[in-house]
């Protein structure tokens, strides 16, 4: 019976959320993934009614910052983090010798385990202070102002950002990359390694041309699992990211808000709107984030399958 | 008992609401509490028998109730409270649906939860003070700012602290040409709506119409401008911001300072800029006072009052009057009672810790009243 | 996969020269990558040691809350009373989901495994963002229920949380003990159960303890689904499971750490540096184990 418990709760948590936000699905409409501004209306004003549902006078919310937020957010994560994971990856099946394999898996491991506020607390006070003072300006002056570069230019913040987000994101989904791949490595057969050891070929020749295609699919299934956890992270992007409404950043320092941060920072807010039609819209917006994520993980699932590997655990830990 | 009363209390409501909306004086309002009975109301705090009592909401109030609740427990401990600061919205919404008994909110209810729920209210509790803080090395003294001068500010068309607008209302400060970075709350609080009606209320044409007021506003965007989380994060966002302005609740005052930030002397109603002191805080109150309904509905904002500071408001406890336990309705109203008696939790003792103003004599006996009905 | 390699060869390799600068570009990247995971670890350590050691009282352990200073007995024993909980209800369901995935679901008419579609849904609600989960917790079971901010909410948010890691660290384990012991127990005329008690799950041990050693880590490291199920409380926790709230070590961090004051601050590094010794203590539990039990399948292999 207790196998059918993850089936029940996923069902369960889909209902509800459903349940709770049809009225703002229906009147939020299509707007809502594209709008660019989240109003609440005037809570103390007149009350008006769209459809049969009650919501304050003037509210319309379009949540595409926070979806483009974290878009960004995670795809830097993702830019910073796959490169990261497969090195570490590498160096933990064949480059390293052994004690030096085994710290970094102990590092992987207490990467994986420190709770997501512990790294936010970090990035907030330490990294992204530093950043801003140190090395941000640095990087922003010496951009050329051409496009691309330009998204680099222009006021640095002081720390919080979608820059500092997108890097504690990264050491957040690096255990996640990083575990899986090191996993598939594991599988590869010796014998085609071995075979290209003998035509000559160098570590890296072999890595580029055996390794790494054998287990293509599986790094991309393991990424996207990686972007999973990306887009659904709360507390760590609540703190550094600025955790802004209606504010696409201008550049990659500034501040910004993504789905999951919005949740948590305006849900009290949300609550003081007593025709809760707010509320309803942030189960919407909770609603847009889980099937975000499912689709995102499927894919990720069915892309490891097919490899014929199992995919390591979310966290990656085990 | 509830039903008469209902349509009245939603009157009030929404003339408070339209009457700081426009500005000028609230009839209705007067009308009403001009109608409560002259009759004594005992000061008494009673005594309640073994009983839990939760709080959630307000983080402004957060500090005071962990202020209150040892002094109060230690003399009832058959009483056990435990507090939270989640938020005012919180704190409004909970006690509405019975999670916890007493919520604490920084703004009044709004009328449609008061026509959902009509057995709730508002209970002044204390008053709060809201500052403007501002980021200016060299600038040592409190600089005079109208809230027509913040409305440009934040809707980005003043963007220098030089600018003439400023520079006239500060004849003796040498200001610097630094850019303005205007900081607003990101997450949806009582502070924002206080801030955007005296916006509002003091750029009517302007603001009012464009902007208006909230927990939380579509934000004109400025040069620079930035959100922050919570009032921690407003004080902490500034201090590393040169050139920022930003608004904060009075209890984090002592931080602000310790961070090097000033704090700016505010124009009122009469035109004159004041600072937030005790007596500017008292005298404000005090033109609200005759006005303030036997709801304890409105906004204590920009009155056109002399020597009055113009941002304050009342700290309200959100209760449901119709409570299913006899034993903490009892023990809801003892500690009620025993926060709002100037000899007990609105004594200095305890406010002056987080800067809080304590209730007015007059508005006491209102809000012993609102107190009595829980039941 | 041999045959590309020895394609490249018959094609012509690049100059020696170059081939030994990606060589070396190759070794220093990995190196590089070594050091971009181990070096934040290391940062985030010291960072959150140096905050805390240096403000550190002993009272902390002993004392509780009070408003935003005082002590923080009331939010570790919170944690501990919290993860109690999900080791009871998260560990029995997860550890005996897993074992029925791996042991029981066996196999439809069509030659299709069972378990498929549970195994999936497992899959599926680890993904799910504990933030929504948390929601759901709030709107459901403390509102909805009239359960208050409660420790049961709490405690069963979270078992829904981990529980997807026990049962899939469960599968694992059971699938990894060798086919011989299940044979072996069958010729000793063992029944199904009798075997799966004594011989499989018994030898999976070390594998189940482990992922319910970091199941219990990651609630423990929980904060968006608490602060709207647990609620916070500043006394002792008592023994209720409904309309009580309960303290945990994650909301003073996330809390205090941006509050106006500087005692606040320091509460929030010692909470934030328990924390970090209790997730790490439980990664180091987790590592004994599969050390011992590696060890052991060594001796006894030999």
């Amino acid at each position: 019976m207790s196998a059918f418990v993850p089936l029940v709760a996923l069902v369960l948590t889909v209902l509800v959320l459903a349940f709770k936000a049809w009225p703002a699905i229906r009147v939020n409409g299509a707007h809502f993934l594209v709008g660019s501004s989240w109003k609440p209306g005037n809570v103390y004003g007149a009350v008006s009614t769209t459809g049969g549902v009650a919501h304050p006078l003037g509210s319309s919310y379009g949540a595409w910052p926070a979806i483009a937020g974290t878009l960004e957010s995670s795809a830097l994560a993702i830019i910073i983090a796959v490169p990261i994971s497969i090195g570490a990856a590498f160096a933990l099946t064949e480059r390293l010798p052994r004690w030096l394999a085994e710290i970094l898996r102990s590092a992987i491991e207490v990467l994986a385990g420190v709770p997501s506020v512990l790294l936010g607390l970090w990035g907030a006070l330490t990294l992204g202070p530093l950043l801003a003072n140190d090395v941000y300006p640095i990087v922003a002056n010496h951009m050329p102002n051409v496009p691309f570069f330009s998204f680099f230019r222009g006021p640095t913040g002081h720390g919080e950002g979608l820059l500092t987000s997108g890097i504690v994101l990264a050491l957040m989904i690096i255990p996640i990359v990083a575990s899986t791949t090191r996993n598939l490595f594991a599988q590869v057969p010796a014998l085609p390694k071995e075979g290209g050891e003998a035509l000559g070929m160098t570590d890296w020749e072999v890595g580029r041309k055996i390794t790494i295609p054998w287990v293509r699919a599986g790094i991309i299934g393991a990424t996207v699992l990686g972007l999973g956890r990306a887009f659904g992270e709360t507390i760590a992007v609540a703190m550094i990211s600025g955790s802004l409404l209606n504010t696409i950043t201008p550049n990659i320092y500034g501040t910004m808000g993504t789905v999951a941060a919005t949740l948590v920072t305006q849900l009290d807010s949300a609550f003081a709107d007593g025709t809760g039609f707010e509320v309803r819209t942030l189960a919407e917006l909770a609603v847009v984030l889980v099937v975000v994520v499912l689709i995102v993980n499927t894919v990720a699932r069915i892309i490891v399958r097919r490899t014929g590997h199992l995919a390591a655990p979310v966290g990656g830990v085990i | 008992m509830i039903r008469p009363t209902r349509p009245a209390r939603i009157v009030v409501a929404l003339s408070a609401v339209f009457a700081v909306g426009l500005g000028s004086s609230l009839v209705a309002a007067t009308a009403a509490s001009a109608k409560a009975k002259p009759k004594k109301v005992s000061t008494a705090i009673e005594k309640p028998g073994a009983a839990t009592v939760t709080e959630t909401g307000s983080t402004l109030l957060y500090p005071l109730w962990n202020i209150w609740v040892p002094a109060y427990t230690q003399k009832y401990p058959s009483v056990s409270i435990t507090t939270n600061g989640t938020g005012s919205g919180t704190g409004i919404a909970d006690a509405t649906n019975g999670t916890i008994d007493i919520g604490s909110s920084d703004a009044y209810l709004p009328p449609a939860t008061v026509q959902a729920t009509p057995t709730l209210e508002n209970i002044p509790l204390a008053i709060s003070v809201q500052v403007i803080a501002y980021n200016l090395p060299g600038v040592t003294a409190h600089l005079n700012l109208s809230g027509k001068v913040l409305s440009s500010i934040y809707q980005g068309k003043i963007t220098r602290w030089n600018d003439p607008a400023i520079a006239a209302a500060n004849p003796n400060v040498t200001l610097p040409a630094t850019p303005i970075v205007a900081l607003h709350r990101s997450d949806g609080s009582g502070d924002t709506f206080i801030f955007t009606q005296y916006l509002s209320d003091s750029d009517k044409n302007g603001w009012g119409k464009s902007v208006g007021y909230g927990t939380s506003v579509q934000w004109p965007t400025t040069p620079g401008g930035l959100g922050e989380n919570g009032n921690g994060g407003m004080v902490t966002g500034c201090k590393a911001t040169v050139g920022c302005i930003a608004y904060v609740g009075i209890s984090y005052l002592s931080q602000l300072l310790g961070d090097g930030l000033f704090y700016a002397a505010l124009q009122n109603g009469k035109g004159q800029y004041e600072l937030p002191s005790s007596a500017a805080v008292a005298a404000e109150a005090k033109f609200f006072l005759k006005k303030t309904p036997a709801d304890g509905t409105i906004s204590l904002i920009d009155g056109p009052v002399k020597g009055g500071y113009p941002i304050i408001n009342y700290e309200y406890a959100i209760v449901n009057t119709q409570q299913s336990s006899a034993s903490t309705a009892k023990a809801m109203r003892s500690l009620l009672e025993w926060a709002v008696n100037p000899k007990f939790g609105n004594s200095s003792q305890y406010l002056s810790q987080v800067s809080f103003q304590p209730l007015p004599k007059k508005l006491l006996t209102n809000s012993l009243k609102q107190i009595h009905k829980i039941s | 996969m041999v045959a590309r390699g020895a394609r490249v060869a018959s094609d012509g390799y690049p100059s020696t020269r170059r081939r030994r600068i990606a060589e070396q570009a190759f070794r220093a990247l990995t190196l590089l990558a070594l050091l971009a995971v181990v070096a934040p670890v290391i940062w985030v350590i010291t960072g959150i040691v140096a905050r805390a050691v240096p403000h550190w009282r002993w009272s902390v352990l002993t004392t509780n809350t009070v408003g935003a200073s005082g002590g923080l007995e009331n939010a570790i024993l919170g944690s501990l009373a919290i993860m109690l909980g999900v080791l009871i209800i998260a560990g029995t369901l997860g550890v005996l989901g897993g074992v029925y995935l791996s042991e029981l679901a066996g196999f439809n008419r069509k030659g299709k495994q069972r378990g498929a579609v549970l195994r999936s849904a497992t899959e599926v609600l680890a993904g799910v963002p504990s933030i929504a989960l948390g929601l759901v917790g709030y709107l459901a079971l403390v509102v909805q229920f009239h359960w208050g901010f409660s420790v049961l909410a709490a405690v069963i948010v979270l078992s829904v949380i981990v529980i997807p890691y026990i049962t899939r660290g469960t599968e694992v384990a059971l699938r990894q003990v060798p086919t011989n012991y299940r044979e072996g127990a069958e010729a000793l005329g063992m029944s199904t159960g009798y075997s799966l008690r004594k011989v499989v799950v018994r030898s999976a041990i070390p594998g189940i303890a482990t992922s319910v050693l970091i199941a219990l880590a990651i609630s423990v490291g929980e904060t968006a689904p608490m602060l709207y199920t647990a609620g916070w409380f500043t006394g002792i926790p008592k023994a209720s499971l409904f309309h009580q709230p309960i303290g945990y070590l994650t909301y003073p961090v996330w809390t205090f750490w941006d509050y106006p004051s500087n005692q606040a601050h320091y509460l929030a590094f010692d909470a934030a540096l328990i924390l970090l010794v209790l997730v790490l203590v439980l990664l180091v539990i987790a590592r004994l184990v599969v050390a011992r039990s590696q060890r052991f399948a060594e001796n006894r292999r030999n």
